[in-house]
């Protein structure tokens, strides 16, 4: 195994920056994974460490070689893709063999290697079946046998779980990173949905509009976002985003909402709010972090309920605040009903600030 | 499934008369085709008298293969011209299919995968010689053979049917190409393929059957044509079947079992290719390539 490193990547198709300035390192062993909406880039961006399309810049290393001009079976990389692609008319058998036998290995040595990846994948009974022949979640199992039959220098996955049921992907989530965990193999791992992400990667890599916006443990992705986009896009439900104004009552700095309250800020993020490039300060913060109260108390501002949605051991309220919509986590014994006014009381130590002209988050 | 359910008498379905009627059109329209072959057919294993009989023998009272023996014998000179003839128009045909097949499959491949400048230009060119009715061409082709030197050769044949069939092909062959998804050649040059091989190993088995569904085409094409085959060719030794078979019609014109027997013979390596490759033909022209 081999880390890889991305250096200032770039990919465009004539004006359009489909992958624009990527850098990041992938340590050897290391779990990595590329999240971020769809069309963002990801897929791109794995094209081109596996060198299935040309850069338009930068560099790519994989362990101790610059692999820019490599072709892609010369970069000793496996690759698992979304839809599998698994060669319709050849037997599993020799789906997971292809490889090896393109890599001139002898008959016996070839047999053996997939005889043990297919007992490692307990596909050993569908070898000589054809791939139409087999179950979505067979499929994804050959899939990643072909990838195991080698050991690469790295793991690269497109989306692979994405194309099974709501069940499977939970199962196979856990076997991929059991045997990430076993093998201490690198990994560069798609995924557009940031629960994958978090679960499974030792980072992430939030992608926006082919700009990478965050490279970090998800612990600090979730607990640090670093500008609004990422706050919205890691943590389900996303954090709530209100845009607000930064303004002075005499005393105090406070967050002025049009609708006319103000929230007082602490001296802390009151320091943070200034620094803002303009007035235009959004206010984030995660549902956990949300008091919901039926009459004013210090600190809180006023909303009304648009939904509330049990789901047995947690109650989901939205409520519109200076029109935005906040997510909210209650007891299930708080009875409210939506189109009830409440007040909504925030813990200064846990929300966040961000710049509302740049989208940056205000740190000191 | 419960037993309940099975019990249940199944509901009368209403008598689909669409159906009925597309099942008459079909029966009438194979009755409309098959007839004359039949009729070929029972000619040629008729006696030249019994077959000018009037009214006619419905089935000939003596069966005689004859007709068959005196074509498929070369120590006359009927069967040294038929076989010579058989010999031209398949030598002809298996080229232009071969050609064909060599052009076509790297040309679809190119239209298919390949972004490059003057492609959909390109690709309708390849179009517009089908817009025309073939006998358009005839005449510049034919000064064109002349200013290449080629009239009176096999080689202005070929030319001139692979004009006509590569459209056709490199159009059926991009179709499938394109159902042929480009992962299946990513992975396979991620698993150590060169480009070439990649398509050698993985792309061209999964085209199989558009290979040989467009070959069917091109040869067929080539076998029956007439018209550019009796303008540039006049030496009877280069002639192709068609065209000598029709020499047969003004020369043994009162032969009409022996003309039926040779038209039969005609029709058999067509019927033969048929039947051999018809499982690959249906799957060509129904399922596409693969579903992905
Ligand atoms: N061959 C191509 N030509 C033009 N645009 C492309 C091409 N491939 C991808 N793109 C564009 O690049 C962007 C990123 O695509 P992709 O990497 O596939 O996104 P995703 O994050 O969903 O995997 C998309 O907007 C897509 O339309
Ligand atoms: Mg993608």
């Amino acid at each position: 195994m081999a880390e890889v490193v991305l250096k200032d990547v770039v990919k465009n198709y004539g004006a359009m920056f489909a992958v624009n300035n990527v850098s990041f390192t992938v340590a050897d062993g290391e779990f990595v994974a590329l999240v971020g909406p769809s069309g963002c880039g990801k897929t791109t961006t794995l094209n081109l460490i596996a060198g299935l399309i040309p850069m338009s810049g930068g560099d790519i290393h994989i362990g101790d070689r610059l692999v820019n001009d490599l072709d892609p079976k010369d970069r000793d990389i496996a690759m698992v893709f979304q839809n599998y692609a698994l060669y319709p008319n050849k037997t599993v058998f020799n789906n997971l063999a292809f490889p090896l036998q393109m890599r001139k290995l002898p008959r016996a040595e070839i047999d053996k290697k997939v005889q043990s990846a297919a007992k490692v994948l307990d596909i050993t009974h569908l070898l000589e079946r054809k791939p139409r022949e087999l179950s979505g979640g067979q499929q994804q199992r050959v899939a990643l046998g072909r990838a195991l039959v080698r050991d690469p220098r790295a793991f690269l996955m497109d989306e692979p779980l994405s194309n099974l049921d709501a069940k499977l992907r939970v199962q196979m989530r856990s076997e991929l990173k059991r045997f990430h965990q076993d093998l201490h193999a690198t990994v560069v791992y798609v995924t557009h949905d940031q629960l994958e992400a978090v679960t499974m990667a030792d980072k992430m890599a939030v992608m926006n509009g082919g700009f990478l916006q965050q490279y970090d443990t998800p612990a600090n992705v979730f607990a640090n976002p670093i500008n609004t986009f990422v706050a919205s896009f890691v943590g389900s439900p996303a954090m709530s985003l209100i845009p607000l104004e930064v303004a002075s009552n005499g005393t105090q700095t406070v967050l002025q909402s049009s609708e006319g309250w103000e929230l007082p800020l602490s001296p802390i993020n009151a320091r943070k709010a200034l620094a803002a490039s303009t007035k235009k300060v959004v206010l984030g913060a995660r549902h956990s972090t949300l008091k919901l109260a039926k009459s004013a108390v210090p600190g809180s501002v006023p909303g009304k309920v648009y939904t509330v949605e049990p789901t047995g051991d947690i109650t989901f309220a939205q409520v519109f605040i200076s029109g935005a919509v906040v997510n909210i986590s209650l007891e299930p014994s708080v009875a409210i009903r939506p189109d009830e006014m409440v007040f909504v009381e925030f813990d200064q130590e846990r929300i966040h600030l961000f710049d509302g002209e740049t989208t940056m988050a205000l740190t000191l | 499934m419960t037993t309940q359910a099975l019990d249940r008498p199944a509901p009368r379905k209403p008598i689909d008369w669409w159906r009925w009627a597309g099942r008459v059109f079909l029966t009438f329209l194979l009755i409309f085709t098959v007839l004359p072959m039949v009729w070929m057919v029972l000619t040629s294993i008729k006696s030249q008298f019994a077959a000018l009989q009037y009214p006619p023998q419905w089935w000939p009272a003596e069966p005689t293969l004859q007709n068959y023996w005196r074509l498929l014998d070369p120590s006359n000179s009927v069967g040294q011209e038929f076989l010579r003839y058989f010999w031209n128009s398949f030598y002809v045909s298996l080229l232009t299919t071969v050609i064909g097949v060599v052009v076509a499959v790297p040309a679809a491949y190119a239209f298919s995968r390949f972004r490059f400048p003057g492609r959909t230009f390109l690709f309708f060119t390849v179009l517009l010689r089908n817009m025309f009715p073939a006998v358009v061409f005839l005449m510049p082709l034919f000064l064109l053979m002349r200013w290449l030197g080629l009239v009176n050769t096999h080689g202005s044949l070929i030319l001139t049917y692979l004009t006509f069939g590569l459209p056709l092909s490199i159009w059926l062959l991009k179709g499938f190409y394109d159902n042929i998804p480009i992962q299946l050649e990513q992975a396979a040059r991620i698993d150590g393929a060169t480009r070439f091989q990649a398509f050698l190993y993985i792309v061209m088995p999964l085209s199989t059957p558009g290979i040989i569904a467009t070959s069917i085409f091109s040869f067929i094409g080539a076998w029956n044509e007439y018209v550019y085959a009796y303008t540039f060719l006049s030496k009877q030794d280069s002639m192709t079947l068609p065209v000598g078979i029709q020499r047969f019609f003004t020369e043994f014109a009162t032969d009409w079992p022996g003309l039926m027997a040779a038209t039969f013979m005609m029709s058999v390596p067509v019927v033969v290719l048929f039947l051999v490759l018809q499982k690959y033909f249906v799957r060509a022209l129904t399922e596409g390539a693969v579903k992905s």
